[in-house]
C-alpha cells in the first residue's frame, strides 16, 4: 500500500519513519522554555519559583530587578519572573486546574474571592517565620492583607502581601489653575471648590454650534472613568474606618448604593453632564486618547483636573516631563478632617497548591524589605506600602505629590474596594447603571434604586453558595 | 475479501484515526458532557462543583443582563446574516461578471477576511471615531452630522452589522464560483423566454446558487450567535461595558471566566448550543422548498 499520488509515491513506512522522525526531532531540538539562567539554576539543584507577575514595561523592569536582586542574593532559590496578562482569570484556571505557579501578583480586590475559596495559603504562621508582620505595613494597607468571609465569628486571616500600593487622589494642572485666576498653590479641598474650578475652567469653541463644543473641562467623571464607584465614600466623608459603609455595608453584607451619599453623589455627577451638554460631553471624549499615551487628556490639557494614583507621575515624566501638576486629597463636602481617599494595592500571594511555600515565602519576604519596597515604589511612582519609609526615598521620589498619598495610607477616613468575592460583578453592574446616569437617561436617584435590588441580588446569590458549601469557606 | 483481511483493514483504518478519536474523546466529547453536568451545579471553578438541579437555567429567566445580551445577540443574528447573504450574492453578481480588473476587485473584497480579527477592529473603532473618524468625516462631506457609532446606544447595532459585512469575502468567493458553474444553456432558455438580466439573475441564478446560500446562511448564523472578539474589543472599556454592545459570549466568558460562576456558564452555553442547532435545523427545514439541487431536485 501506498501513500500519495504515482508522482510522489511514499510507503506507508516511509510515512510513519518521517512522521516518527518529526516528532523525535522536535522533543530534542524543539524551542525549550526558560532561558540559560534558568536550566542552569535547575540543574545545579536550587528550588526554581515561578513568579506570575501582571506588570511589563517599566513597572515590570523593576519587578525584575527585585528578583535579579534576590536570585543573585542567594544559591538555593531560583525564582522565574512571567509576565501574565489577565492575571485574575489565567491564575483561577491554572489554580482550579492544579497547575498553580508558585506565586501570584494579583490585584487587592482578587484576594476575598480566593481567599473565600481557599485558594491562597494562609500566612499567618508562615509570614512571621520570616520577619514580616502585619504592622510592617501602613495603616491604611492593612486591610486589604486579610479577609474573613461574611458570617464567619472567628477573626480575619491573613491572605496577601502588599509589594505595591497607591492611593487615588487629585491631580490637577497648575497651568490651567493659573491660566483662569486660581491659586496653583492650593487645589480644592471641597466638592463646591471643585465645583467652581471645574465652572472657571470649561472652554468652549467660539462659534460652533449648539451650547459649543467643548474644548476644556475641569473636572470630568468618565475620565479616567475606573473607579466610577468612589464618589459616594467622598460624600459621606469617608468609608468603614469612618463609619460610613459607602455602598456595601461588609458587616450585615448588604448593599448600599441606594444610601442617600450616593445618591446625592450620582446627582453631582449628573449635573456635570447637564451642564457640559450630552452631545457636547460625548463628542468630547470621544477626541481623548488612551491612558498611557501623549495623547492623554491630562497632558493635552483638555481637563484640568483628574482622579488618579501616583502612577500618573510616570505618564507625565515619559511624555511631558515639563507639565507642571499639583496634587491634593480628592474633596470632600465639608473639607474638613482627615483626607479621604481610596487605597488601591498589588498584592503577592502563595497560591493552593504551590509547591514550595517556604521557598514562596522567602522571596515574599525578600520583596518585602525597605529598600526593596523603596526600589519597587520608586519604580512604579507610588509611596513605599510600609509603615516607615526613608527620608531619602521620600525627598528623591518622582512623585512630587508622594506626601499627599502616604497621607491617605495614614487617614482613617481612606478606604478600599468592597471586600466581597463579587465585587467584579457588583462593579461591573454599577458601571453600567453610571453610564446611565451619566447620559442623564433617567434621574440618578431612579437609576440607583433599581440597582440595589440587582446588586443586592448578587450578594444574596454569593451568600447562598456559601450556604450551600455548608460554610466550609477558606476564610 | 476475506473477513481475516477485512478486519486487518478495519483495525488499520481505526489505527490511522486513532489519535483522532481520542482527541475528540478527551478534547471535545468528555469536556461536553462534564458541560453538561456543571450546567447543574454550582460551580465557582476554584471550589469543587456542588450539585444544584437547575438552579443555574431558573436563573436564567430572572437575570436581566441575560435578557439583555438575548436581545443584542438576536437583532444583531437577525440583521447581519441577511446583510450579509444579500451583500455577498450582488457583489459576486458584479465581480464574477465581465468587468474590468475582476480579479483584482475580487481579492480586495477577500482581502479583509484574512485580516486578524483583532487588527480588524481596532482599524473600525477609528474610523468610527464620532469626532476624528473617516466616516463622520466622509459623512460631513455631504453635509450630514455623523453619529457617535460605538458610543450612542442606537448606533451600536447599525456599526456591528456594518463592520460585520468587513468579512463577507469568503461568502463571496463562493458564490462566484458557483455563479461560474451554472449552466449558460438556462441563461439562453431564459433570454429565448424574454427574460431580462435582473429576472434571469432572480430566477436562475439565485435558485442554481442557493445549495451556497445555505450553507453561507447556517455558517454565518453560527458565527453571528456567537460574536466574541470584535465587541469585546470595541465595547468593553475601563469605564464599564457599553450595554448596547454586550453580546451572549462575551457575557458567557464574563460568568465563567471574571465572575468564576462555570456552573451558571455552561448553562448558558447549553443554551446557545441548543438555539443553534434549532436555527440550524430551522434553516434545513424551510431548504426544502427554497434550495434547488442540480440533479437532485429541491430538498434532495
Amino acid at each position: 500500500m501506498s501513500v500519495g499520488t504515482r508522482a510522489g509515491t511514499m510507503t506507508r513506512r516511509a510515512a510513519l519513519g518521517a512522521m516518527a522522525a518529526g516528532g523525535l526531532g522536535f522533543a530534542l531540538l524543539g524551542p525549550r522554555g526558560g532561558g540559560a539562567a534558568e536550566r542552569q539554576a535547575a540543574a545545579s539543584g536550587r528550588i526554581v519559583l515561578d513568579y506570575w507577575e501582571k506588570w511589563t514595561r517599566h513597572e515590570g523592569d523593576a519587578m525584575r530587578r527585585v528578583v535579579d536582586a534576590f536570585n543573585q542574593s542567594q544559591g538555593r532559590i531560583f525564582v522565574r519572573y512571567v509576565v501574565t496578562a489577565d492575571i485574575g482569570q489565567k491564575s483561577m484556571v491554572a489554580i482550579a486546574g492544579g497547575a498553580p505557579p508558585d506565586l501570584i501578583g494579583l490585584y487587592a480586590f482578587n484576594v476575598p474571592g480566593y481567599a473565600e475559596s481557599g485558594a491562597l495559603m494562609p500566612l499567618d504562621d508562615l509570614a512571621p517565620r520570616f520577619g514580616v508582620t502585619l504592622g510592617m505595613y501602613a495603616e491604611g494597607v492593612r486591610g486589604v492583607m486579610t479577609h474573613r468571609a461574611p458570617g464567619r465569628s472567628d477573626g480575619p486571616r491573613w491572605w496577601a502581601c502588599v509589594n505595591t500600593a497607591g492611593s487615588v487622589a487629585l491631580y490637577y494642572s497648575r497651568a490651567a489653575f493659573r491660566e483662569v485666576g486660581l491659586d496653583p498653590d492650593r487645589g480644592p479641598r471641597t466638592i463646591a471648590e471643585l465645583d467652581e474650578a471645574h465652572r472657571r475652567l470649561v472652554k468652549r469653541r467660539a462659534g460652533s454650534e449648539g451650547r459649543g463644543a467643548l474644548e476644556r473641562v475641569g473636572f470630568f467623571h468618565p475620565e479616567p472613568g475606573w473607579w466610577s464607584w468612589i464618589w459616594a465614600y467622598h460624600f459621606a466623608g469617608g468609608g468603614p474606618g469612618a463609619g460610613t459603609p459607602g455602598i456595601y455595608d461588609a458587616a450585615a453584607d448588604r448593599a448600599t448604593v441606594d444610601a442617600p451619599a450616593n445618591i446625592e453623589a450620582m446627582r453631582w455627577m449628573q449635573g456635570y453632564s447637564r451642564d457640559l451638554g450630552q452631545r457636547e460631553a460625548r463628542a468630547f471624549k470621544e477626541t481623548f486618547g488612551n491612558y498611557f499615551t501623549p495623547e492623554n487628556p491630562f497632558l493635552t490639557g483638555k481637563v484640568g483636573m483628574i482622579v488618579q494614583g501616583p502612577w500618573v507621575a510616570n505618564l507625565i515624566g515619559a511624555f511631558r516631563p515639563d507639565f507642571d501638576y499639583g496634587v491634593c486629597a480628592f474633596p470632600t463636602l465639608d473639607g474638613q478632617g482627615p483626607p479621604v481617599g481610596h487605597i488601591d494595592t498589588d498584592v503577592i500571594v502563595i497560591p493552593r497548591g504551590a509547591r514550595h511555600p517556604e521557598a514562596s515565602m522567602e522571596f515574599i519576604a525578600w520583596t518585602q524589605r525597605q529598600d526593596m519596597t523603596e526600589l519597587l515604589a520608586t519604580a512604579h511612582c507610588k509611596p513605599s506600602p510600609l509603615a516607615v519609609a526613608s527620608e531619602s526615598f521620600l525627598a528623591n521620589h518622582p512623585n512630587r505629590g508622594v506626601r499627599v498619598h502616604y497621607d491617605l495610607f495614614r487617614s482613617p477616613r481612606a478606604f478600599h474596594a468592597p471586600r466581597t468575592r463579587v465585587w467584579q460583578q457588583i462593579k461591573d453592574e454599577f458601571d453600567t447603571q453610571v453610564q446611565r446616569v451619566w447620559r442623564d437617561e433617567a434621574p440618578a436617584e431612579e437609576i440607583m434604586r433599581a440597582l440595589q435590588p440587582r446588586a443586592q441580588a448578587i450578594l444574596d446569590r454569593a451568600a447562598e453558595q456559601r450556604r450551600r458549601r455548608g460554610g466550609r469557606v477558606g476564610a | 475479501m476475506s473477513a481475516a483481511r477485512e478486519a486487518r483493514a478495519t483495525l488499520t483504518g481505526l489505527a490511522w484515526c486513532a489519535p483522532w478519536l481520542i482527541g475528540a474523546a478527551l478534547f471535545l466529547f468528555l469536556p461536553m458532557g462534564l458541560s453538561v453536568y456543571y450546567s447543574f451545579t454550582d460551580y465557582p471553578l476554584l471550589e469543587p462543583p456542588v450539585w444544584a438541579g437547575a438552579t443555574n437555567y431558573a436563573r436564567l429567566w430572572d437575570d436581566p443582563t441575560f435578557w439583555r445580551v438575548v436581545r443584542n445577540t438576536a437583532w444583531f443574528v437577525a440583521l447581519s446574516v441577511p446583510a450579509g447573504l444579500i451583500v455577498g450574492v450582488v457583489l459576486a453578481a458584479l465581480l464574477g461578471g465581465r468587468v474590468r480588473l475582476a480579479r483584482l476587485w475580487q481579492a480586495c473584497v477577500f482581502i479583509p477576511t484574512l485580516v486578524p480579527v483583532i487588527a480588524g477592529a481596532m482599524v473600525w473603532m477609528w474610523l468610527f471615531n464620532g469626532e476624528l473618524g473617516l466616516v463622520n468625516r466622509v459623512l460631513g462631506l455631504v453635509g450630514v452630522r455623523g453619529p457617535a457609532w460605538l458610543v450612542d446606544e442606537t448606533w451600536v447595532l447599525p456599526s456591528m452589522v456594518i463592520m460585520s459585512l468587513w468579512g463577507v469575502g469568503q461568502s463571496v468567493v463562493i458564490f462566484i464560483a458557483a455563479m461560474q458553474d451554472v449552466p449558460a444553456y438556462l441563461y439562453e432558455a431564459g433570454r429565448l423566454d424574454g427574460m431580462n438580466p435582473a429576472r434571469q439573475f432572480w430566477h436562475v441564478t439565485v435558485p442554481m446558487i442557493s445549495p451556497q446560500i445555505l450553507f453561507s446562511a447556517i455558517v454565518s448564523t453560527i458565527n453571528a450567535v456567537q460574536v466574541f472578539a470584535v465587541p469585546y474589543v470595541l465595547f468593553r472599556k475601563p469605564d464599564g461595558q457599553n450595554p448596547a454592545g454586550h453580546y451572549y459570549s462575551m457575557y458567557l466568558y464574563e460568568s465563567a471566566f471574571v465572575y468564576g460562576q462555570m456552573g451558571y456558564a455552561c448553562a448558558m452555553a447549553w443554551l446557545q448550543m441548543l438555539v443553534i442547532i434549532a436555527l440550524t435545523g430551522l434553516m434545513f427545514w424551510a431548504s426544502r422548498r427554497l434550495v434547488h439541487y442540480r440533479g437532485g431536485g429541491a430538498g434532495a
